[in-house]
């Protein structure tokens, strides 16, 4: 039966459905950051190998094979690699079914910096460290201050020829007593790192990590073998965060955390405060949480300022303020030493004891212009300040 | 009114609004994204491009309908609101927040979020033509053109001369769309649809409703600059936001944050390395930068005067009256262009400290090229020191920051005995004729002034092995950086590819591909229009760089300039409606006054790239787009309507247009420079005048 409607039953009509499809249409609609699920994770090359390998190539340690297609399985992208295909970090390659890292023995940065660069506060302070780096990165961070090297291959850069032995003469030539594999991502040269870490142990220079600590079990295992120390960022605590800012994931972070402790490895973790995203206090409640539950209050918790840099420059630095209240949550919630950096000359570069909250070392930049640390004990209170003193 | 005068008026209505809305859509996008000239480009290009799209869809759209026209007219006036509101909405949905997106992200942008009222611009007009015929009324394709040209130049100059220096971009929308809303509004009723009126009257109610509540406009600026802001001000030269967390300021300029207190450690480089050279200083010159702890780090030399010159007044009102900027006893502040200070003072100097942004737009890279130095030099005293300094990997130089600075070294090079490079967080060039030194430390240590970084922190990241590796990375048969031809540009519109990992290439032969399929489709006539448009606003961009390089100040004049473009078109259409029956001998009088006008601009930028009026510029472009002008209706008369109706002609135009300022604007001169950009203009209206020629 054909029924007519008036205009001011029509309008009622298309009002109510108007409302509907907007109640619909916002279920797909992005209501905040949380809800988003932005993720920046990087993709394997396909097709973009070189056609023969080049002097600095090495075998890779940790893959497996079926014969024409490898895995890759140091890192947990775990980068499937089909013949000329080439990994997520740009390091590796599949040529002829087998892994082969093209970073080996070519380092494109070199310097010698201050353990406190790094930043490590309780490794030896005022020593000095012999940096090398080779292209690649297992992760996308917006931020990153190394794009040029960490987001390039080992082809497209400039780089001079240091293979382990020649990195472990230098570095005892000029006295120096640590090796850190640092700016861009050392996992992604992790052959080259283990190599050189090996015969520098053999050598008694010291090796320091300093790494978004994005390594699978078995690797890490066998490097902690000849690790010293390390600095590992803990971007965030927040999974979300991890994808969208840095394309990686925060649960294998956690696990490298774990390992290192279990073995006894020194390390001290950093996170880059960046507005927005990593500066709610109550994150950095979670994270301490589950640092003094799987690792103890020891470990050191550096807070750095961001600037902006790289893609990530709409955004402004962090407040100090904001530094300052993260950092004091983190001593209240128990951890023993935190840190606040690219702020020179705040208090929070200072090293206070934990149990006399006496100054411990007095730092001006990265010169000690204080210091009250007795066979790795605090002066007044002779309590055991965790970290590696000897001989200082 | 009869309902045909109406529709006549609100093609003007259109004029106004759109051209306002184009404007402000640049505005918003360079403060939204990187603001460089790409940005322009592509925005334009986008514009241009879809309006033609518009344009051709009309003349296959077969329903000719006044209330159709009332209500398309109506969205026109009411969606630039949507428009300008969705750009600031959707940048953290479709990116992530904080973030500058690469090329093709940015492109895919401009042009989803541009398309709808672009399209519906393109189509608008020769719709309304269209509709207008139906009555039976005489109305050409020509007469077409001067009507909206009408609308376009009053648009344009009242945003550019009097809107635009006190109102918001929605105030601004809401007052140049209110004429081409009144009249959608007059038709709806002279057609006596009641009802939808009622509809009508509600939209405009919330339309003015919300582009006039300051909340609102705020309330979409809060996603890219979060909660807290402070102050919010539209400046001639770019949107300035003050906000405040946990007590501590940013201060932004169209997107970029310029300041944020407590930054210590760029304090201290930009000052102590140059100043520290000197053994007694007077005068200190400073170039930007003047916020948060500059002067007090300046003032530890106790100079005699302290003269810091930066462009915007507003900037300077903004960090003033939140104690960023405190000037004391010793500091002029001279709000003024500094190249222009620069190049027009005869005070000496001891120093001058420029703190400016990377040279990657035309305005900043006039801070680093010959002319720029060879003025610096005349107005430091014997001995004086210049300072700058340019972003770069402490750690690793690449291939192409390497060119930047060894282009930029050997620029300064040329006109100081001694610079050295310091490899802070950023390289500082340090360039005098007298001695210079990069123990920094030890000559403040001589003068007794105390640092938070240098002091703790210089020795452990500049090392001398870092100093000594960056001042021997240097290529001295690196180009030299002029004016004209801005070498650096092209080394940091490369760096900015690099960045992303893309190259503009498959964007390029894509255009390419479907503009020689387009080319194939055209008539001859079609084409002349096409190559027209091309030149025009190929000349416009030509026009808008070059004003660039000697002014600086495109965020403001970007709509003088393209009001004097538009200012030419109608004397040209009206001139060219007059004389249509002259036929093709018109058109290649207009062809050759083009070519006479870009060998001239040719001569003059190889020969005598100097100083030249400001109306000089504005001139030369009314003359150009008066030729332009003048070409429209005679070959609209020479086609005929049946052949191709008003449609065709003007999407001939639109496209060539849009081709032409992303050929010019994006890829010609910045890679190639301003010459190689005119020759390939001379080029293509050569194309065309052998086209007209054999006929």
């Amino acid at each position: 039966m054909k029924r007519s409607i008036s205009r001011k039953e029509f309008l009622k009509e298309m009002g109510v459905l108007s409302l509907l499809i907007a109640t619909e249409g916002h279920c797909f609609w992005p209501k905040n950051k949380a809800e988003e699920k932005a993720d920046i994770r990087g993709h394997v090359f396909k097709n973009d190998a070189p056609k023969s390998l080049w002097k600095w190539s090495i075998e890779g340690f940790y893959y497996t094979t079926n014969g024409t297609d490898v895995q890759c399985m140091v890192c947990p992208n775990r980068c499937y690699l089909t013949p000329g295909d080439r990994s997520v970090c740009r390091s590796k390659v599949n040529i002829g079914g087998k892994l082969y890292s093209l970073a080996y023995g070519n380092p494109c940065a070199v310097h010698i910096d201050p353990i406190e660069k790094k930043p490590l506060s309780h490794f030896y302070p005022a020593t000095e460290v012999f940096s090398i780096a080779t292209t690649g990165c297992n992760f996308r961070c917006l931020n990153c201050q190394n794009w040029e090297i960490s987001q390039r291959k080992p082809e497209e850069v400039q780089h001079s020829e240091l293979f382990p032995a020649d990195v472990v003469r230098i570095a005892k030539e000029k006295n120096i007593p640590s090796i850190a594999y640092t700016y861009s991502e050392p996992i992604s040269y992790y052959e080259y790192m283990h190599d050189t870490a090996r015969l520098a142990r053999a050598e008694g220079i010291k090796n320091v990590l300093v790494s978004n600590g994005y390594i699978n079990k078995r690797p890490l295992e066998d490097l902690t073998r000849y690790l010293d120390a390390a600095n590992v960022n803990l971007k965030s605590f927040d999974d979300d965060i991890y994808r969208g800012l840095n394309g990686g994931r925060l649960q294998p972070v956690l696990n490298t955390f774990k390992l290192l402790h279990e073995k006894g490895i020194w390390f001290e973790m950093t996170t880059l405060v960046v507005p927005g995203y990593v500066d709610e206090p109550e994150m950095t409640k979670r994270m301490c949480g589950w640092i003094l539950k799987e690792l103890g209050p020891n470990y050191p918790l550096h807070f750095l300022r961001f600037f902006p840099r790289y893609k990530l420059n709409r955004l402004p630095a962090t407040p100090v303020k904001t530094l300052e209240l993260l950092r004091d949550v983190a001593l209240k919630e128990g951890i023993h030493y935190s840190y606040i950096g690219n702020v020179p000359g705040h208090d929070g570069y200072n090293t206070y004891c934990h149990n006399c909250h006496k100054i411990l070392i007095r730092r001006r930049g990265y010169n000690i212009a204080e210091f009250n640390i007795n066979d790795g004990r605090c002066k007044f209170c002779k309590t055991r300040i965790p970290g590696r003193w000897e001989g200082l | 009114m009869n309902i045909i005068n109406l529709i006549i008026i609100s093609i003007i209505g259109t004029g106004i609004s759109s051209i306002s809305v184009q404007l402000i859509t640049v505005r918003e996008f360079l403060s939204q994204f990187y603001g460089n000239e790409i940005t322009i480009s592509l925005v334009l290009f986008c514009w241009l491009m879809v309006s033609g799209l518009g344009s051709l869809a009309s003349k296959f759209f077969k329903k000719k309908s006044f209330i159709l026209y009332s209500i398309l007219a109506l969205i026109t006036g009411l969606f630039p609101l949507i428009q300008i509101s969705a750009i600031r909405l959707f940048r953290d949905i479709m990116f992530i927040h904080g973030e500058s997106p690469g090329f093709y992200p940015l492109f895919f942008y401009i042009l989803a979020l541009s398309a709808p009222y672009t399209f519906l611009i393109g189509f608008m007009l020769p719709y309304s033509l269209a509709v207008i015929k139906t009555s039976g009324r005489e109305f050409t394709a020509g007469e077409l053109y001067i009507t909206d040209n009408i609308g376009d130049i009053t648009g344009g100059v009242l945003f550019s001369f009097i809107l635009v220096y006190f109102l918001s971009p929605f105030k601004i929308i809401a007052l140049t769309s209110s004429l081409l809303i009144l009249i959608s509004l007059a038709l709806i009723i002279r057609l006596k649809r009641y009802l939808l009126f009622f509809g009508a009257f509600l939209s405009v109610a919330l339309f003015f409703g919300l582009a006039f509540e300051k909340r609102f406009e705020l309330s979409t600026l809060s996603n890219q600059y979060g909660p807290n802001i402070v102050s919010y001000r539209e400046s001639p030269y770019g949107r300035i936001v003050l906000t405040r967390e946990k007590g501590e300021y940013t201060l932004w300029e169209s997107g970029t944050p310029i300041f944020s207190a407590f930054n210590i450690t760029a304090a201290e480089e930009k000052v102590h390395y140059p100043l520290c050279q000197l053994e007694r200083i007077e005068d200190v010159l400073l170039i930007s930068g003047g916020m948060g702890e500059t002067f007090d780090e300046i003032l530890k030399y106790a100079p005699r005067s302290i003269d810091y010159v930066e462009l915007d007044p507003t900037l300077i009102k903004v960090a003033s009256q939140s104690g960023l900027l405190s000037p004391r006893g010793k500091v002029n502040i001279i709000p003024a262009d500094g190249r222009k200070y620069i190049t027009d003072s005869n005070k000496r100097y001891s120093a001058i400290i420029l703190d400016l942004p990377e040279p990657d737009t035309f305005q900043i890279n006039r801070f680093y090229t010959k002319e720029f130095f060879a003025h610096t030099k005349r107005i430091l005293k014997k001995d004086g020191i210049l300072s700058f300094s340019l972003i770069a990997n402490p750690n690793y130089l690449s291939e192409v920051r390497i060119k930047k600075l060894s282009s930029i070294f050997n620029t300064v090079k040329r006109y100081f005995h001694n610079v050295l490079l310091i490899p802070g967080e950023e390289v500082y060039f340090l360039a005098s004729n007298g001695k210079l030194t990069a123990d920094i430390p030890q000559r403040l240590r001589k003068r007794a002034i105390a640092t938070s970084y240098i002091d703790g922190f210089y020795y452990g990241n500049v090392t001398k092995e870092r100093i000594k590796s960056i001042n021997e990375s240097i290529n001295p048969n690196e180009f030299i950086n002029t004016d004209f031809r801005p070498r650096v540009i092209n080394i940091m519109f490369n760096e900015w590819f690099k960045k992303y990992g893309t190259s503009p290439n498959w964007f390029i032969a894509t255009l390419i591909g479907v503009l020689v399929f387009y080319l194939f489709l055209i008539k001859k006539e079609e084409y002349v229009l096409f190559s027209t448009g091309f030149a025009t606003m190929g000349v416009e961009m030509l026009i808008l760089f070059s004003f660039q390089v000697i002014y600086g100040y495109i965020y403001l004049k970007v709509g003088a300039i393209i009001s004097f473009f538009l200012l030419g078109l109608l004397p040209g259409a009206v001139l060219g409606n007059r004389w249509k029956k002259r036929g093709r001998a018109m058109l290649i009088r207009a062809e050759a006054g083009m070519l006479l006008l870009l060998m001239t601009y040719l001569i003059w930028v190889t020969f005598f790239p100097s100083m030249m009026p400001e109306i000089v510029f504005l001139l030369y472009g009314f003359t150009f787009s008066l030729l332009c002008g003048l070409q429209f209706p005679v070959a609209a008369e020479i086609i005929g309507d049946k052949e191709s109706p008003a449609a065709g002609l003007f999407a001939a135009d639109l496209v060539g247009a849009g081709a032409g300022t992303l050929a010019i604007g994006t890829l010609l001169i910045p890679l190639l420079g301003i010459q190689a950009a005119i020759i390939a203009l001379i080029l293509i209206k050569t194309a065309s005048t052998f086209v007209i020629l054999k006929g």
